[in-house]
């Protein structure tokens, strides 16, 4: 049996601006419903613990603040990746799941501003997730010159990052009928991207190991940041680290945007 | 002494060829000389630094290439020091120096302990012979800084996570007193 045929309305009777509305309601939905807010409340716990462990080791020197800097923007990125692939995962397959796919693409929007309005509501997870991070890295960065330049890094690369697995997130989702299948595999991608990371130092030197950190726009991000903040490098002294999350975050973006304008569609045995 | 073998002629050559390389290695690194601007300087932790040495070749001679390193210590017991945090270029590369010239290196290190230490510059012919030339010591105090106060950190870690649970807590309520009975 294909899948079910839903008559769309021709878009000249959709309204610009379509994905606003859709992000409205997405917004809403995240934020007011609780969610959201009980995912920023357990990121800002994690946050608290991190800096408080880092904050109470009396022998902390100078490299030590600035690597717990580092780790404390590192994590928030990480998990304020996480929080948007997650919200993201959900958007597509979460409504074919509650049966309420049928009735979204019923309304007077198009499937592209669906996708657009529902990726831009997962990010605004990852932009409050940044805004938490804020006061941390103020408080163990102060005295020594290090905020704004790991409070812009952060933003730069944590939304480029974020932009990469939300977008991942949505693709995922476009394609799976079940909630806990999108999550599942989202998760595992995520865990294959971080898996670099935990690489010992010497599988990471040379040029298979330098190339391999390089086109992971996760790992890329992270390594520039520790260059900014750990090793002090100026903006562009390590810049060519910000082409994979670049082309990455665009690249699916892009990608995510034409799958669910083609692929969002009612499937057998969902409503 | 007559050679009766070209492979014992051979040998001979390369071996006065060797020891007559070895003396003009030595020589060349007896004639170099290595001079800092400033003896002592005084910065605050976390303070980056640069400094001047001017490499000399007090001979008549070109030297063959040369490789000058900075050596990190600490002047007082017990405080460790990881050169590679102070400098991630520690280790120079120069072309050959004609008779009577020099050449200014710039060394940058980045203050990341505090205490007393030594900072000093050696230069050697590429070929790793002879006796390096070591310039006078740089004594570099580093100030403390207090960098963090620990005691700060409880209204934060405790402040954040309760703001956001009164506002989830909020949210909740008042979705909960929307809904109909």
């Amino acid at each position: 049996m294909s899948a079910t045929t839903v008559q769309v309305r021709p878009s000249a009777e959709r309204p610009a601006g379509g994905w606003t509305v859709v992000c409205a309601q997405e917004l809403r939905e995240l934020w007011l419903g609780g969610r959201g807010l009980v995912l920023a409340l357990a990121f800002s716990v994690l946050l608290s613990v991190i800096a408080y462990l880092t904050a109470t080791n009396q022998a902390l020197n100078f490299l030590e603040q600035r690597e717990s800097v580092n780790l404390t923007l590192q994590a928030a990125i990480a998990v304020g990746g996480l929080l948007a692939l997650l919200a993201a995962a959900d958007t597509i397959s979460g409504e074919r799941e509650r049966g309420t796919l049928e009735s979204m693409l019923l309304t007077p929007v198009s499937r592209l501003a669906i996708t657009i309005g529902k990726l831009v509501a997962s990010l605004s997870l990852w932009l409050v997730a940044y805004a938490i991070t804020i006061p941390y890295v103020w408080f163990l960065g102060r005295g020594i010159g290090l905020v704004d330049d790991a409070l812009v890094t952060g933003l730069v690369v944590g939304t480029l990052v974020a932009v990469f697995l939300a977008s991942l997130g949505l693709i995922v989702s476009v394609f799976t009928n079940s909630n806990r299948v999108s999550l599942s595999v989202s998760l595992f991608l995520l865990l294959a991207l971080y898996a670099p990371t935990q690489l010992p130092s010497s599988a990471q030197r040379g040029w298979a190991g330098e190339s391999f950190l390089r086109v992971n726009p996760v790992t890329a991000g992270e390594h520039y940041v520790g260059k900014i903040v750990v090793s002090a490098h100026s903006w562009h002294e390590d810049a060519s680290w910000l082409v994979a999350p670049l082309v990455g975050a665009a690249a699916l973006a892009c990608l995510a945007a034409a799958v669910g304008a083609r692929g969002i569609r009612l499937r057998r045995g969902t409503s | 002494m007559r050679l009766r073998t070209p492979r014992a002629a051979a040998a001979f050559v390369t071996l006065v060829a060797a020891l007559v390389g070895a003396q003009v290695a030595a020589a060349a690194g007896e004639e170099l000389g290595v001079r800092v601007r400033t003896t002592r300087i005084a910065a605050s932790l976390g303070d980056k630094l640069r400094f001047a040495t001017v490499v000399e070749n007090e001979g008549s001679t070109t030297t063959p290439p040369l490789v000058a390193h900075m050596t990190v210590f600490s002047l007082e017991d017990g405080t460790y020091v990881d050169p590679e945090d102070w400098s991630s270029q520690r280790t120079k590369y120069l072309a050959p120096l004609p008779g009577a010239g020099s050449r200014a290196i710039t060394w940058s290190v980045q203050a990341v302990n505090d205490g007393s230490f030594g900072v000093s510059i050696e230069v050697l012919p590429r070929t790793g012979k002879g006796t390096p030339a070591v310039g006078p010591t740089v004594r570099l105090d580093v100030a403390k800084r207090d960098t963090l106060d620990a005691g700060g950190i409880l209204p934060l870690a405790l402040g954040v996570p309760a703001l956001l649970g009164l506002l989830t807590a909020g949210v909740r309520l008042r979705r909960r007193r929307g809904r109909p009975a």
